[in-house]
């Protein structure tokens, strides 16, 4: 047991650390001179730049140090809560996240809740009735919200709300979790994982349907309602918990549109800020924290795994 | 005569018995058509801005209406079928090559080569990809446009000046070094599987190289899933292709792409709905279209699995 755990924990912590390697390399041999690029605006305005002054600003922030010296150094920050300077906003990167996160992670959550809330029913439902019109009708509407990106669903429900039925303004902006203006953008980045869950949840009960233990349980006359709460339900939430990585994944990309949409200054506003503005510590703190969210619900998963399902430790 | 029936022609049967596996072919057969040679079809040049019509709605002249700079939207959406069409073939050959290679190595070499290209399969699957697709393309251009640059230095070949071709360049290695891990996994799995095969030992006994089973054992016993697995990485690479215009680091103005079309429509949609619509349709129509026939493909190659 406890060598599988730490061999979990090394896994995903050693893969954590490469996309931090990834990521520093990418800024330190593609963005060229960041001094430069902090000054690129003045420069361009006619101001004429002392040479000596920026070598010696690059000494100040060690910018002359060899790349292994300068990621060791950028590592070392990122342990103690140090995630660098934005050029473009000239403060503290981690500020910029304090303050976008969690509006992401509050709409990130009741997307969740709303999502394994109607996904797992509606798996369930369309298990209890396989291939009869309802499974099909749930199967079907699946596949359709699995092929459709977010960024063309929101904008095409958007018209039908308000150019279509009239019942409402653009939702724009953040003003709580609380506001009637968060529902249409939680629901769309619902949908992400929907069909996920829905498949999942849907092939588990199937597979567990044609068990003999069911069929003993039938046999020695359990009612209907008893066999599903007291023998199915439970295997239920194993497939839907292992596929967290994938939720987590397409949360944390859904962020980015529906942030873009409704003009949500959360998480997925401020990397595509950073981006636009070709601003490096911001996209790389924002990589490796999006990257920091699955590793560590894969990792989690991995660890209470054996606890679900106890037929598969030890190996 | 005898009716001869290969495993191929089988599958062909089944796949013309999906309804809907046959209306997703017909949609992609009409969209790759249209990426060949629509620009043969339209009187406009998909970059022709003409102010004094800005806005039209569909009318005779412009089917489908202009934008906001007078621009044919029908001429716009078939380059846009074009961008769509190249990206998806090259980032899914980029992918698919890289797969294969990281796939079949880790399958034949097994213990610590295995486990450490597995790790990184399973890595690059747990980053957001469309985040990491954004770090990559930003990080690559500077790059990128300092060799075409030295290129033309060279060469003087005009071709090396012409941007458009740059964010082509920079969409292909952000796609491919996110979406290959999908095909490593599949070719791993099916070395494993047929590796433990009476044809393959039997091939072995009588002293056939690695090489020769690779090729003619393994892929073609592999030709089924990777199939499917590659009509759903082709609708995989549009969906991500039109994501990554949709936030404006793919494909730049002037060229156009599905996914900023619709996000330039996205400041005057409530004014002008077709300009919102056209795009989002066609990309809703061609990703439900891949997968149909990615399914109906799958029921019909591998009709063991059952669900």
């Amino acid at each position: 047991m406890i060598p599988y755990l730490l061999s979990r924990i090394f896994r995903w912590s050693t893969g954590l650390l490469l996309v931090a390697f990834v990521s520093y390399a990418m800024m330190f041999y593609g963005a060229g001179d960041p001094i430069k690029r902090m000054f690129m605006d003045m420069e361009q305005g006619g101001v004429e730049l002392d040479e000596q002054a920026l070598a010696a600003l690059r000494t100040k922030f060690g910018l002359d140090r060899s790349f292994p010296e300068q990621f060791a150094g950028y590592l070392g920050n990122l342990v103690q809560g140090d995630w660098g300077m934005s050029i473009r906003e000239r403060r503290p990167v981690w500020d910029m996240i304090k303050a976008r996160l969690p509006i992401s992670m509050q709409i990130g959550l009741v997307a969740t809740l709303l999502s394994v809330l109607i996904g797992i029913p509606a798996g369930i439902f369309a298990a209890l009735n396989h291939n009869r019109w309802v499974d099909q009708a749930i199967v079907g509407s699946g596949v359709f919200i699995n092929a459709i990106p977010i960024f063309v669903t929101a904008p095409i429900l958007l018209l039908f709300l308000v150019v279509g039925l009239g019942i409402m303004n653009v939702p724009f902006g953040w003003k709580g979790l609380f506001h009637t203006q968060v529902i249409l953008p939680m629901i769309i980045l619902a949908l992400g994982p929907l069909p996920t869950i829905i498949r999942q949840t849907r092939a588990a009960l199937l597979e567990v349907m044609s068990q003999d233990y069911i069929r003993t349980a039938r046999a020695k006359g359990l009612t209907r309602r008893l066999i599903i709460s007291r023998h199915m339900l439970r295997l239920v939430l194993i497939p839907v918990a292992t596929s967290v990585g994938l939720i987590l994944i397409s949360l944390v990309n859904g962020a980015l549109f529906i942030e873009l949409i409704f003009s949500i200054p959360g998480f997925g506003k401020l990397t595509i800020q950073g981006v636009q503005q070709v601003d490096y510590p911001v996209i790389m703190a924002t990589v490796i924290i999006g990257a920091l969210i699955v590793m560590v619900g894969n990792m989690l998963i991995d660890l209470v795994y054996p606890l679900l399902d106890p037929r598969i430790t030890r190996s | 005569m005898v009716d001869v029936r290969s495993l191929w022609a089988d599958a062909w049967r089944r796949l013309l018995k999906n309804r809907l596996a046959v209306a997703g072919m017909v949609v992609i057969g009409i969209f790759l058509f249209l990426a060949l040679f629509g620009r043969l079809l339209t009187p406009y040049d998909f970059l022709a801005q003409d102010l004094a019509n800005q806005l039209q709605p569909p009318s005779a002249a412009h089917w489908l209406g202009t934008d906001a700079l007078g621009r044919d939207i029908l001429s716009r959406l078939l380059y846009g079928a074009r961008t769509a069409a190249i990206v998806a073939f090259t980032t899914t050959g980029i992918s698919l090559f890289l797969g294969i290679l990281i796939g079949t190595t880790a399958g034949f070499l097994g213990g610590r080569i295995d486990n450490f290209l597995m790790w990184l399969t399973d890595v690059t699957m747990s980053i957001p990809g469309l985040l990491m697709a954004m770090l990559i393309n930003t990080a690559l251009k500077r790059p990128i446009v300092g060799w075409f640059d030295q290129l033309y230095m060279q060469t003087k070949n005009p071709f090396f000046l012409n941007t458009l071709w740059l964010d082509f360049v920079l969409v292909f290695g952000a796609l491919a070094l996110i979406s290959w891990p999908g095909y490593a996994r599949l070719l791993r799995g099916q070395v494993l599987s047929i590796s433990g095969t009476t044809y393959v030992e039997s091939a072995r006994a009588i002293g056939a190289s690695t090489m020769r089973i690779m090729w003619r054992h393994i892929v073609p016993n592999s030709m089924g899933p990777l199939i499917v697995a590659v009509t759903a990485g082709m609708g995989g690479a549009i969906v991500l292709e039109s994501s990554l215009s949709f936030l404006g680091v793919g494909i730049q103005p002037p060229n156009a792409s599905w996914g900023s079309m619709l996000s330039e429509s996205l400041t005057m949609w409530r004014t002008f709905p077709h300009l919102m619509v056209t795009p989002a349709v066609t990309i809703g129509l061609i990703l439900v279209a891949f997968t149909f026939f990615g399914d109906g493909l799958n029921d019909a190659l591998n009709p063991r699995q059952t669900d």
